[in-house]
C-alpha cells in the first residue's frame, strides 16, 4: 500500500481532513509530527521520512503564521529534516501541500521550483487576500494542460468544486512574465473560474493573478494547491449537494488522492 | 487606589521576602476601612458579604491573607457563583428531562449514539470584548474549545451569538468612553475569525444582532459543540489523594487578573483602564494542548481534567476538589510564570488563557509528560490531591492559603428585590406602505435581515471536513442562508448534530417573557428546518445589573418563560451562562438569553436546506397581525404587540416538520424570522437562485401582517406533494395552505387580487446581499 506521512506541527489543523482523504483514496496515510524526523524525540517514535512514498502537508496555520503564512514550518522542515526532504523529492516521490501546506511548498522554494537558473531570489510568494480578509466559500476550479501526472482525471473535464479558506492566497511572482513562463512549462495546475465563466470575485477569492489555484514543479511531482480537494472528497461535503447530487456519490477531490496514491504505488 | 493604612499588613517570614505576602487585617482594621479597600482594589464584596467573611475568620481565629481574600472575592463574584441567578434558574429551568444529561460540568454531556456523546456549552466575553473586541473575543472563543475538551470531547463546531448597537450610530451618540459599533463589530469578527481558525474547528452557528440598547454594552456569546466517546468522560475532578496537580500549558501571567470581579460590575467611562482584565489569547499554544490533552484521555492517563477559566488556579483546584471531596496540597513557586515578580495572590487567580490543570495518578506521569512533550507543551507538577477536604497553598513552601473548598466556591446566594418596569404603551401597529416593492427593499436590506456573508464567510464552516450543510445553501457563493447547520461527526455512521441558534432581542427588549418564549420557538424552528428533532439547548442568560429591580424582574420573567418553553418541548437545559451587570452609565441591555441548541439528525442524506428548488409553496402555522419588534415596525417607526407563542401548537408542528423531511417530502423548508414572511421567501430564492408567485389573501386579510408580520411557530415549505402534504398537517391539527409556487423570474406577491410586489431578483438580492457591506463600510475586515 502506499504509505503516506500526513505530516504535522502546532498550528497544522486540517490533519485529519487529509488524513481521510488518502484513506478514502486507497492510501495507507499517518500522521508524522515534524519532530519525529529529528532525534528530539525517543528512538521508538522517531520517523525516516524515507520509508514513506507521499508527502502530504496539511492546511492550517502552522505555528500560528504569524510571520509570513508556512514561512515557519517550511524553515523548521528545512533545518530539522532538510536532506530527507531533498531525497524524497530527487526521488520524484509525490510531495503535496495543501492551502498552508501550498504556502510551505512555496516557502521552501520546491514551488514553482528550479527551472535550471540558480535564481538566489525568493521564486514566489501567497500573500494577503485582495479583500484583505479571510475567505471561506466554494471555488470552482479548471484544471490546465500540466506535466502533473496526478491531474491527469482533471484535464479537459468540468470544472471541479474545491472549498477555499484562507487569508493569504494570492500569487505574487517576482516579474508578471514569470506566470506565463510558468503556464508554458505546464506549472500551472488549476486556476479558478466562475459558472458563466468569468473568475471575477468571490469565484477568484484572492486576486492571484491569473487566477492561478495551484502549482506544480518542473517535475511534475510536487503539488501546491490553496482550495481544499480534501474536503471535498464525498459529495455531501459539497456546499450545494442538496440540489440533486447524491450524498453518498465521490466528491470531486476523491480524484486527486487515488491519482496520487496510484502514481506513488506504481512508482 | 487609595487603601486605607493598617488594612493590608506584610507577613514575616525567612521563606521569601518581605511584601510578597501580604495579611488583611480583617479582625482588627475598622470595617468601613475593609470596606473601601475592598471597592478600591475591586474584591466587589457587598457588607453583608465582608461580615460573613470576618465571622469565618474569627472563627478560625487569624486574619486573613491576602490571597484568601483574593479567592473569595473571585469564588464570591455573581460569574462564579451566580448569587443572584442560581434562586432564579432553580425555580425554573432546573430539572428538565434531566435523565438525558449524563454530566453537566464545564460543559452538558448527553447521548449521541450507544458510544457516544456529545457536548454543548455557551458562555459570554461580553466585558472583555466591550474593551478590547479583537482579543477579548478571540479568548472567548479559547475559553469554550477548553471547556469542551477537558469533558474529553474534541470540538467540532463553533458557534456565536453576538449583539451591536446599530451600525449607523452617529459617533456624538455613542457614550463617552464606549466604543463605536462598527469598530466593535469588525474587531470582535476579526478575532473570532482569527482565533476559530487558526485552532481548526469549523464556525457553524450563530448570529448577529444590531439594536440601540447594544449600543454602551456589546454582547459577545461564544459557543461550542463537542463529540467523545462514552469510555473517554472526563470529569472535572481530582483523582483519589495521592494524585498529582499538573498545570499544562502556557505561562501564567498578570493578564485576567479581576477578569471575574469586572465582570460582575458595571462598566464605566473609565472602563478602559481595565483592559488588564482582559486576557491574551494564543491559539498556536491552544491548539497543541488540545491534541495534547485529548490524546492523554484517549490514552485513559487522566483522572480528571478542568479548563482554568474565570477564577484562575484557585476556581479550577478548589472546584475540583469539591466535585472529589478531596483536598489539595499546592506549591506556587512552582508555576511558570511569563513575568518576574509575580505575587502569589496574583498566580493563584490569574486568568492567564490557554492552561489546563490535569490530575493524573502518579504512575501515569511519565506516559502524559511524554504525550506533551511530543507538542511542546509545558507542564509543571504544583503538588497533590489530600485526605482532608482542606485546600492549602504554599509559598516556597510555607502555607498561605488554608481554606475548605466549599466556604470559597460555593458563595453564597442572594434574593434579590424584583420590580417590573411601568406597561410601556406598545403603540400602533405599522400601516401598510405606499410602495410595497420598496417596503419589502427597506426590509430586506435592514441591518438584522441583510446578508451575513459579509462577516461571517471570514470564518473558516469547512476544515475537519465534517460539514454537512454550512451556513450557506443553495447555488454556490449564492449565500443563501441555512436555519441549522448539520455536522457529521463520526466517519462511519450517517447520524448528525444539527446546530442552531435563537434570540431576536427585539422582542425581549419589549417584552422579557413573550421575547424568551419566541427564542425558544426560533430555535425549535431552526432545527426542525434540518430534519433534526431538538435534543439539548446550552443557554447564555446575558442581563442588566440585577441590583436594580427591573433588572432582576427582567431576569425572572426570562427564565419562566425559559423554562415553560423547554418543559414543554421536553429539551433540558444541558449547560448554562449568566452575564450579568451588562450595564453601564449609558444604559442596559435588554433581556438576552442566548440560545444554542443541538439537534439529532437520525440520517443526514435525509436533511433539508432553505434555497428553492421547484415546487409548490405551502406556509405551515397561523399568522397573526402582531408587529412587535418586528423590522417592519422598525422600518415605518411604528410598534405593536409582541407575539405570544403557543407551545402546544409548536410541540406538534416540530414533529411534523420533522417527519416531512425526513420523510423526504419537501425539497426546501425555512422559517421566517426578522422580516416575516416576505424575507423567509426571498432568501429562498436567493438561496436558488430563481423566483416565485405567492398569493398572500389566505396567509393573514391584512397584507401588511401577511407579508412582514414575524408571528412565531411558521414555516415555509417547497413540495412536490402540496395536497398530500396539507391533509397530513391538518389532521395533526396545524394550519397549512399552498400559497404558490417557484418559477423563474421575479419575486411576485399578491394578495386579494392586487399584486402587492413583483420585484426582480436583482434588485431584491443586491438589497439583502449588500446590506451589511453598505452598513459597516466597505468590505468588511
Amino acid at each position: 500500500m502506499t504509505r503516506v506521512a500526513v505530516l504535522r506541527m502546532e498550528g497544522t489543523n486540517n490533519e485529519q481532513d487529509m488524513h481521510r482523504a488518502f484513506a478514502e483514496a486507497g492510501g495507507d496515510p499517518a500522521y508524522v509530527h515534524i519532530k519525529q524526523l529529528t532525534d528530539r524525540v525517543p528512538e521508538t517514535q522517531q520517523v525516516d521520512l524515507l520509508d514513506y512514498d507521499v508527502l502530504a502537508l496539511p492546511g492550517g496555520f502552522s505555528a500560528g503564521d504569524y510571520v509570513r503564512a508556512g514561512a515557519i514550518f517550511a524553515a523548521r522542515l528545512e533545518a530539522q529534516a532538510g536532506e530527507a526532504l531533498q531525497a524524497f523529492h530527487e526521488d520524484e516521490r509525490p510531495i503535496v501541500g495543501v492551502c498552508n501546506g501550498f504556502q510551505v511548498l512555496v516557502e521552501l522554494g520546491l514551488l514553482p521550483g528550479d527551472d535550471g537558473d540558480e535564481a538566489a531570489e525568493p521564486e514566489a510568494a501567497l500573500t494577503m487576500n485582495a479583500s484583505d480578509h479571510y475567505e471561506c466559500r466554494p471555488s470552482l476550479l479548471e484544471a490546465s494542460e500540466t506535466n502533473c501526472p496526478f491531474l491527469e482525471p482533471y484535464e479537459g473535464e468540468d470544472a471541479v468544486v474545491f472549498p477555499s479558506a484562507h487569508a493569504e492566497g494570492r500569487l505574487e511572482l517576482p516579474r508578471v512574465e514569470d506566470l506565463d513562463e510558468l503556464a508554458d512549462r505546464g506549472q500551472v495546475a488549476f486556476r479558478y473560474t466562475g459558472p458563466e465563466g468569468s473568475s471575477e470575485y468571490p469565484w477568484n477569492p484572492n486576486g492571484s493573478p491569473g487566477d492561478v489555484a495551484a502549482l506544480t514543479d518542473p517535475t511534475g511531482t510536487v503539488l501546491g494547491i490553496m482550495p481544499h480537494p480534501d474536503r471535498a472528497v464525498h459529495a455531501w461535503q459539497h456546499p450545494d449537494w442538496t440540489r440533486g447530487r447524491d450524498p453518498e456519490a465521490r466528491g470531486d477531490g476523491l480524484a486527486l488522492f487515488e491519482a496520487i496514491v496510484d502514481h506513488a504505488g506504481g512508482a | 487606589m487609595t487603601v486605607p493604612d493598617g488594612v493590608l499588613a506584610p507577613v514575616r517570614s525567612d521563606a521569601y521576602d518581605e511584601g510578597e505576602v501580604q495579611t488583611v487585617r480583617l479582625l482588627e482594621a475598622p470595617i468601613e476601612d475593609v470596606q473601601q479597600a475592598s471597592d478600591e482594589i475591586g474584591w466587589g464584596f457587598a457588607p453583608a458579604e465582608l461580615a460573613a467573611i470576618k465571622d469565618h475568620f474569627e472563627q478560625l481565629g487569624r486574619n486573613p491573607r491576602l490571597i484568601e481574600i483574593e479567592a473569595l472575592a473571585q469564588g464570591w463574584s455573581e460569574h462564579c457563583c451566580y448569587k443572584t441567578s442560581r434562586p432564579v434558574l432553580r425555580e425554573h429551568v432546573f430539572g428538565i428531562e434531566d435523565d438525558d444529561v449524563l454530566l453537566r460540568q464545564d460543559a452538558g454531556l448527553l447521548a449521541f449514539d450507544d458510544d457516544h456523546v456529545y457536548a454543548l456549552r455557551i458562555e459570554s466575553h461580553n466585558h472583555p470584548s466591550a474593551i478590547e473586541p479583537y482579543g477579548g473575543a478571540a479568548t472567548g472563543v479559547g475559553g469554550i474549545l477548553r471547556d469542551i475538551a477537558c469533558m474529553g470531547c474534541q470540538p467540532v463546531a463553533l458557534a456565536d451569538q453576538l449583539y451591536f448597537g446599530p451600525p449607523d450610530t452617529p459617533q456624538d451618540e455613542v457614550p463617552g468612553g464606549i466604543k463605536h459599533p462598527v469598530y466593535l463589530t469588525n474587531g470582535v469578527v476579526s478575532g473570532i475569525s482569527d482565533y476559530g481558525n487558526r485552532v481548526g474547528i469549523p464556525n457553524l452557528a450563530g448570529s448577529v444582532h444590531f439594536h440601540e440598547d447594544y449600543t454602551s454594552n456589546c454582547l459577545v456569546n461564544v459557543g461550542c459543540v463537542g463529540i467523545g466517546e462514552r469510555d473517554n468522560i472526563i470529569e472535572s475532578a481530582s483523582g483519589d489523594p495521592g494524585s498529582v496537580w499538573l498545570l499544562a500549558g502556557g505561562k501564567t501571567g498578570r493578564d485576567g487578573i479581576h477578569g471575574v470581579t469586572f465582570a460582575s460590575q458595571e462598566l464605566d467611562e473609565d472602563s478602559e483602564e481595565q483592559v488588564p482584565a482582559v486576557q491574551l489569547g494564543d491559539p498556536i499554544t491552544k491548539e497543541p494542548l488540545l491534541h495534547a490533552c485529548l490524546e492523554c484521555i484517549e490514552a485513559d492517563l487522566v483522572e480528571g481534567m478542568k479548563d482554568l477559566g474565570g477564577g484562575g488556579l484557585s476556581c479550577a483546584v478548589g472546584e475540583m476538589c469539591e466535585e472529589a471531596g478531596v483536598g489539595a496540597d499546592i506549591e506556587l513557586s512552582e508555576v511558570h510564570c511569563k513575568a518576574e515578580g509575580m505575587r502569589p495572590w496574583e498566580i493563584w487567580v490569574s486568568e492567564s488563557q490557554e492552561r489546563m490543570m490535569i490530575s493524573v495518578s502518579p504512575e501515569n506521569l511519565d506516559a502524559v509528560r511524554e504525550i506533551l512533550d511530543m507538542w511542546d507543551v509545558e507542564c509543571v507538577e504544583l503538588g497533590e490531591a489530600t485526605e482532608d477536604e482542606q485546600i492549602t497553598a504554599r509559598w516556597h513552601g510555607e502555607p498561605i492559603f488554608e481554606l475548605g473548598p466549599e466556604f470559597v466556591y460555593e458563595g453564597p446566594e442572594v434574593d434579590r428585590p424584583s420590580q417590573a418596569p411601568e406597561e410601556p404603551d406598545p403603540g400602533p401597529a405599522p400601516r401598510a406602505p405606499e410602495a410595497w416593492d420598496k417596503a419589502l427593499v427597506e426590509v430586506l436590506g435592514h441591518d438584522n435581515v441583510a446578508c451575513r456573508a459579509p462577516l461571517l464567510r471570514q470564518y473558516d464552516h469547512t476544515v475537519r471536513a465534517s460539514t454537512v450543510v454550512e451556513p450557506w445553501v443553495g447555488e454556490l457563493n449564492s449565500d443563501g442562508h441555512a436555519d441549522a447547520t448539520v455536522v457529521k461527526p463520526l466517519p462511519d455512521s450517517w447520524q448528525g448534530l444539527a446546530i442552531a441558534a435563537g434570540l431576536n432581542p427585539a422582542l425581549t427588549a419589549i417584552d422579557p417573557y413573550r421575547g424568551s418564549l419566541a427564542a425558544i420557538d426560533e430555535l425549535a424552528r431552526n432545527l426542525a428546518c434540518a430534519g433534526a428533532r431538538p435534543d439539548a439547548i446550552a443557554d447564555c442568560l446575558n442581563f442588566p445589573n440585577p441590583e436594580k429591580p427591573e433588572g432582576m424582574w427582567k431576569l425572572e420573567r426570562s427564565a419562566e418563560a425559559l423554562g415553560e418553553g423547554a418543559r414543554a418541548l421536553e429539551i433540558p437545559f444541558a449547560s448554562g451562562n449568566v452575564s450579568l451587570y451588562n450595564e453601564s452609565h449609558a444604559g442596559a441591555v435588554p433581556a438576552t438569553p442566548s440560545l444554542l441548541g443541538v439537534g439529532i439528525v437520525e440520517d443526514v442524506r435525509d436533511t433539508a436546506t432553505s434555497d428553492l428548488k421547484g415546487g409548490d409553496i405551502v406556509v405551515v402555522g397561523r399568522t397573526t397581525a402582531e408587529f412587535g419588534g418586528s423590522v417592519y415596525s422598525q422600518t415605518r417607526e411604528a410598534g405593536g404587540e409582541v407575539p405570544d407563542v403557543d407551545l402546544d401548537a409548536l410541540t406538534r408542528s416540530v414533529e411534523a416538520v420533522v417527519s416531512a423531511v425526513e420523510d423526504g417530502r419537501v425539497s426546501a423548508v425555512h422559517d421566517p424570522s426578522e422580516g416575516g414572511l416576505a424575507a423567509a421567501l426571498a432568501e429562498m430564492a436567493f438561496g436558488g437562485d430563481t423566483g416565485f408567485q405567492v398569493d398572500l389573501t389566505q396567509v393573514h386579510p391584512e397584507p401588511a401582517a401577511a407579508m412582514f408580520a414575524e408571528t412565531p411557530t411558521r414555516w415555509v415549505l417547497e413540495t412536490d406533494e402540496a395536497d398530500e402534504l396539507i391533509t397530513d398537517l391538518e389532521e395533526a391539527g396545524l394550519h397549512a395552505q399552498r400559497i404558490g409556487e417557484t418559477r423563474e423570474g421575479d419575486l411576485v406577491f399578491d394578495h386579494g387580487g392586487d399584486r402587492l410586489a413583483a420585484l426582480d431578483p436583482d434588485t431584491a438580492y443586491e438589497a439583502w446581499h449588500e446590506g451589511l457591506t453598505r452598513s459597516l463600510g466597505g468590505d468588511q475586515a
